[in-house]
């Protein structure tokens, strides 16, 4: 396919370079009228001259032989299918002609499409949150409980069986009373709606990772069955030493493990502890990494090598909830993570110290030598059917609340965007770094949950930084405390004390709370 | 005499409606309508099945599964669970906890009949 409109770009670039056309003519060696040519698109330009007009023109190939911008023509042309725009009857072609001629300005219109579109998406994912309400689950169970009145009275009435005349007028009298009820039910939801009136179901990369690992309830067979694939193969030792990894990586793979220091990897030293160069076959690791840390990547990257990510990507493959490049780029870094973990935490072993030592995480650190965090993760994918643990739900923040990982569990709904209830042991713990706390919580509905939280430092990059903490909470009902050794000493009868907390401010209805920060949105 | 039934649900009308079907069929019925109450029942007159509903107050009813299938002397008596929201969620829970069985609300008079029937074994 000839790309569209490269003469006006040359021309262009030439124009903005400051070069004559006879100049670049002579340096390319062909004549001015033939170059006019070009830039007039008249002449088709390809190969060897091509390149060389890129070079004289600081070009990448990319983007001279229209690659870039057929891109660009594409993103536009979204904007053709926009039902905010229909009314224009934007065409394609005209995507065409301001791709070649005004390149920033296409770019610009992309941008600002994009940005709008997270903006809708972010507002739609606040709408959602507003149907965990608790308004309408009482609704709901209310409007069950009224009907199975009417059904089972209006049965007994249609049978005849067995009743007396003072028998049928009570039945008769409980299908109106209990009628007369339901539509008291059905009319406060209607008027909920009314206020509510939320726009479509729409989500970003990240939501729809949460969606794809909460709909496979966190657990994945596929995954642990090949970190028990990679550890008979790799014959790793029980403990899975990070010199025996080392030695793995080399012998098998023929991949060499350095420590530099963490600005060599990452100028900002903020986010990235590991860099791997497929080309040289090396894999940095920030010397500042914690030993678990080490462990891990290294595990992440065996296991990537040993089966060329197949169960990660086969799982892929099979996810409808991930829409976008971006979601799936984000799930492919959670499911490698998940595999890392199975290896270093083998389920069966985990799961069994997991119950010997009542889910004390401090005690599972030490035996099992992970993170606090790695190990708090892992006991949220306990889940298998026959051989499950507890179900936890698991939560991290950072200082300023912002989240940035959530497994919710089917009665406790994490925040995706704000804060949670200030009130949450995940926010408490980050008053005393490093310590373990612990609360019996109630919710507004009377539902009990055991939280337990702790911080974990991440390392900084430099001493005059500021700490980085990141609080780690895991949730459970409160019907499975006593499981846990964090249940010691608790009344967990449902009488005992507990403290009252909400889903948030904006969705509580204690209005009384001392703590509250904003008005609630819902209400009776 | 027939088996004899405990029904703890806080909806007099459904308690009264269930009781009528059930009498009716033989068997002896006696309700609570909260959860302390069904428990406190449970242990005074060994009955031969429950009903439980599991929103219940002072007590839910997965608090009063737990401990009556954690009491050894209890726990082999049956408990059909009645459930009206967040049914697959409630029956996870259920089912870890345990009991003999589950309906969702509105379910009709012939359906707990039956099931009351195959669990107390008359």
């Amino acid at each position: 396919m000839r790309s569209p409109l490269i003469g006006a770009t040359l021309r262009q670039r030439r124009r903005a370079l400051g070069i004559a056309q006879a100049a670049l003519a002579a340096q390319l060696g062909i004549s001015a009228s033939y170059l006019n040519l070009i830039e007039s698109d008249k002449r088709n330009i390809a190969g060897a001259l091509l390149k060389r007009v890129a070079d004289a023109l600081g070009f990448t190939l990319d983007e001279i032989d229209g690659a870039a911008e057929r891109r660009l023509v594409a993103d536009l042309g979204e904007l053709c299918g926009e039902p905010l725009l229909a009314d224009l009857g934007l065409e394609e072609a005209g995507a065409q002609a301001l791709a070649g001629r005004q390149r920033d300005w296409g770019r610009a219109l992309v941008r600002l499409h994009r940005a709008w579109l997270d903006r809708g998406q972010a507002v739609s994912a606040l709408s959602d949150r507003l149907h965990q309400d608790p308004f309408l689950g009482d609704a709901v169970h209310s409007l069950l409980t009224q009907v199975t009145a009417i059904r089972s009275s209006a049965e007994i009435l249609q049978t005849g069986e067995g009743l007396d005349p003072a028998r049928r007028e009570r039945f008769v009298a409980i299908v109106d009373e209990q009628s007369a009820r339901l539509a008291e039910v059905a009319r406060s939801l209607a008027a909920f709606f009314d206020k509510d009136a939320a726009g479509t179901r729409s989500v970003t990369p990240a939501d729809e990772v949460d969606d794809f690992i909460v709909d496979l309830d966190n657990h994945f067979p596929p995954l642990e069955q090949a970190a028990a694939a990679f550890r008979a193969d790799a014959a790793i030792d029980g403990d899975c030493s990070e010199a025996g990894l080392v030695d793995y990586l080399r012998r098998e793979h023929g991949v060499e493990v350095v420590l530099r220091p963490v600005q060599e990897l990452d100028p900002a030293g903020v986010r990235h502890l590991v860099s791997f160069d497929a080309s040289a076959s090396t894999l940095v690791i920030a010397e500042e990494a914690v030993p678990a840390t080490r462990r891990f990547e290294l595990v992440r990257l065996a296991c990537e090598l040993h089966g060329q990510g197949r169960a990660v990507q086969d799982l892929l493959a099979e996810a409808p909830q991930l829409t976008t490049d971006e979601a799936r780029e984000r799930a492919r870094r959670a499911l490698s993570s998940y595999l890392a973990a199975a290896v270093l935490l083998p389920y069966d072993a985990f799961l069994a110290a997991a119950r010997e030592l009542r889910y004390d995480v401090d005690r599972l650190v030490q035996r099992f030598g992970a993170s606090f965090e790695q190990v708090c993760h892992r006991l949220v994918t306990l889940r298998r059917p026959g051989a499950s643990g507890i179900p936890f739900a698991l939560m991290r923040v950072d200082a300023a609340g912002f989240t940035s990982k959530r497994f919710p569990l089917p009665r406790l709904a994490l925040p995706r965007h704000g804060p949670a209830c200030p009130m949450w042991a995940v926010y408490q713990a980050l008053h005393v770094p490093g310590t373990v706390v612990r609360q019996l919580v109630e919710f507004p509905d009377g539902q009990r949950l055991l939280f337990i939280a702790r911080t974990v430092e991440k390392s900084r990059p430099a001493f005059l930084l500021p700490r980085r903490l990141q609080s780690i909470m895991l949730a459970c009902d409160a019907l499975h405390a006593d499981q846990t050794v964090y249940a010691t000493g608790l009344d967990l009868s449902s009488s005992g004390p507990a403290v009252p907390v909400g889903p948030s401010c904006r969705l509580c209805v204690r209005r009384d709370c001392v703590y509250r920060a904003e008005e609630p949105i819902v209400g009776r | 005499m027939g088996a004899r039934v405990l029904i703890a649900e806080d909806e007099p009308n459904i308690v009264e409606s269930l009781s009528f079907v059930l009498e009716r069929e033989g068997f002896s019925v006696h309700a609570v309508f909260d959860g302390e109450a069904a428990l406190r029942e449970l242990r005074a007159s060994a009955p031969d099945l429950m009903i439980l509903d599991l929103m219940l107050p002072k007590m839910n009813g997965f608090e009063v599964l737990k401990a009556a299938k954690s009491d050894p002397e209890l726990s082999s008596v049956p408990v059909i669970v009645l459930t009206a929201k967040g049914q697959a969620q409630d029956r996870r829970m259920v089912d870890e906890i345990g009991a003999e069985g589950f309906m969702t609300k509105p379910f009709s008079n012939r359906e707990i009949v039956e099931r009351v029937r195959e669990l107390a074994g008359r």
